[in-house]
């Protein structure tokens, strides 16, 4: 009996403490007393999760192929089909012109756009216990990295860096259902807004702001930047409408779109800590979308080495494929 | 000590191991949980809340975060009073704090208006992460009742 009073007084008192500690936090926002020890701790555990993220990465990578094995037949036969596809560019003298398009993605998005990124490996991610989606990366303060900086990889739009520590720096993912981005219909001024509705990252929300805009499956979009560049550039690849809601009477139109950047297995990423002076408009997206549904369809000409189908099928990822 | 011990190792691995697995219907499970259920299934209730209190704030701070401070100490220090208390056998203990966690933390992001929190979270992620937990937490019960006979060696 002794033991389950000193018990509930415990309880009483750290319950009481943690909501002291909760209702500081919510009400201080970001000049909360409790800064510099979220700051230690994330100095302390960031640099642990830096120096553990190269043991971790490969259990992560077998793991990743245990449960990706059921697609990794039907990946080895769009491979076959690929290598096919590119003798056949060899044998018709246009491999240099694959190759160009290659290291063109290689230099990626980056290049494309003019952004000045600095590369980094996820090490850490979040998910359980909590409801934010959110990444550690190993880049700090000492690499330029400052809060509100965009993060993007080879495909499209990661996030936007939060805190940063001197070595490591927390990115919270587009997927995160407190995150907004302003996004804008490729090829027109149709902007919106992109929410992340947690599903690991499988799909993100779209709110067009003008409710008669044409929107239909296929279309893609870019991010539309925020004021100088903070927090999102302009001109990164977002993902494509999947599907669109019929929301009659209302003042904004909803799609779910599915992000061009796998925000479920991510690892090299990269954060722009200089915007481009320009912006890119529509030149970043991927090239031609229904060369890439065709890419989706069964392939019924395989062999045919035509330029277009070849550049949709050495980016498989982005559209359908998956 | 080894308490200790095992609630940081296992928010070490959640996240960076177990939560960047993309597993099937995006979910994983919740380890720290566990952990914070076993300390408190050996130890009693009043080390529970302690640790479950400890385990909590490591959470809050460990990084990425990007939620209020406090929040999952609130949450682990209830689990761990009430896996210490135990509800009926060890199985129904683990399982009941495997469903009131989130369910409380939930709550908790409700009162604080966190927009996370929504209706998808309660009838999508919650149920797939429980799930998970639960295939897990054989694993823990095993680890308890095993070492039942010869606590002294976890004191």
């Amino acid at each position: 009996m002794r033991e389950l009073q000193r018990a509930r007084l415990f309880l009483g008192v750290l319950l009481t403490m943690s909501l002291v500690i909760l209702t500081v936090d919510h009400r201080a926002g970001v000049a909360s007393p409790l800064w510099p020890l979220r700051s230690a701790g994330s100095w302390f555990f960031g640099t642990v999760e830096r120096i553990g993220g190269s043991v971790a990465r490969p259990v992560g990578g077998f793991v990743a192929a245990l449960v990706n094995a059921p697609g990794a037949q039907a990946e080895l036969d769009r491979l076959k089909t690929e290598n096919a596809k590119l003798r056949a560019g060899l044998a018709s003298n246009r491999l240099d012109a694959v190759r160009s398009t290659e290291l063109r993605k290689l230099l990626g998005t980056a290049g494309l756009g003019g952004y000045k990124i600095v590369t980094a490996s996820v090490v850490a991610r979040r998910g359980q216990p909590g409801f934010e989606d959110a990444v550690q990366i190993d880049v700090g303060t000492r690499d330029g990295v400052r809060p509100e900086m965009t993060v993007l990889n080879g495909e499209g739009l990661i996030g936007r860096v939060v805190q940063v520590s001197s070595d490591t720096s927390t990115v919270v993912l587009i997927s995160d259902p407190a995150s907004a981005a302003g996004a804008r219909l490729e090829g027109g001024q149709e902007i919106g807004v992109v929410h992340g509705v947690g599903e690991n990252g499988r799909l993100v929300r779209f709110r067009l702001l003008d409710s008669t805009a044409p929107i239909t499956r296929g279309g893609r979009i870019v991010s539309f930047g925020s004021q100088r560049g903070a927090p999102y550039v302009a001109g990164v690849p977002i993902g494509v409408i999947e599907r669109v809601e019929a929301t009659p009477g209302e003042l904004t139109r909803i799609a779910y779109a599915r992000p061009y950047a796998d925000l479920t297995a991510l690892d090299v990423v990269g954060v722009v800590v200089r915007a481009p002076a320009k912006d890119p408009k529509d030149a970043v997206l991927p090239r031609e979308p229904q060369v890439a549904r065709e890419a989706a369809l069964p392939r019924a000409r395989g062999g045919q080495p035509r330029p277009r189908d070849r550049q949709g099928a050495v980016s498989p990822r982005k559209e359908g494929a998956r | 000590m080894t308490a200790a011990l095992c609630v940081l190792g296992a928010l070490l691995v959640q996240v960076m191991l177990v939560n960047r697995l993309p597993l099937p219907a995006g979910g994983a499970p919740d380890l720290v949980l566990l952990a914070v259920v076993a300390v408190a299934l050996l130890r009693g209730p009043a080390a529970g809340v302690v640790a479950g209190f400890c385990a909590g704030l490591l959470v809050d701070l460990i990084p990425p975060t990007a939620h209020l401070m406090g929040m999952y100490a609130f949450v682990f220090a209830l689990v761990g009073y009430v896996a210490g208390r135990g509800i009926g056998g060890t199985v129904t203990t683990v399982v009941l704090c495997v469903l009131i966690a989130p369910l409380v933390a939930a709550a908790l992001g409700g009162l604080v208006a966190d927009p996370r929190v929504t209706l998808e979270t309660l009838t999508e992620r919650i149920p797939v992460s429980a799930v998970y937990t639960l295939i897990v937490s054989p694993l823990v019960i095993w680890l308890i009742t095993r070492e039942r006979p010869r606590p002294r060696l976890l004191k």
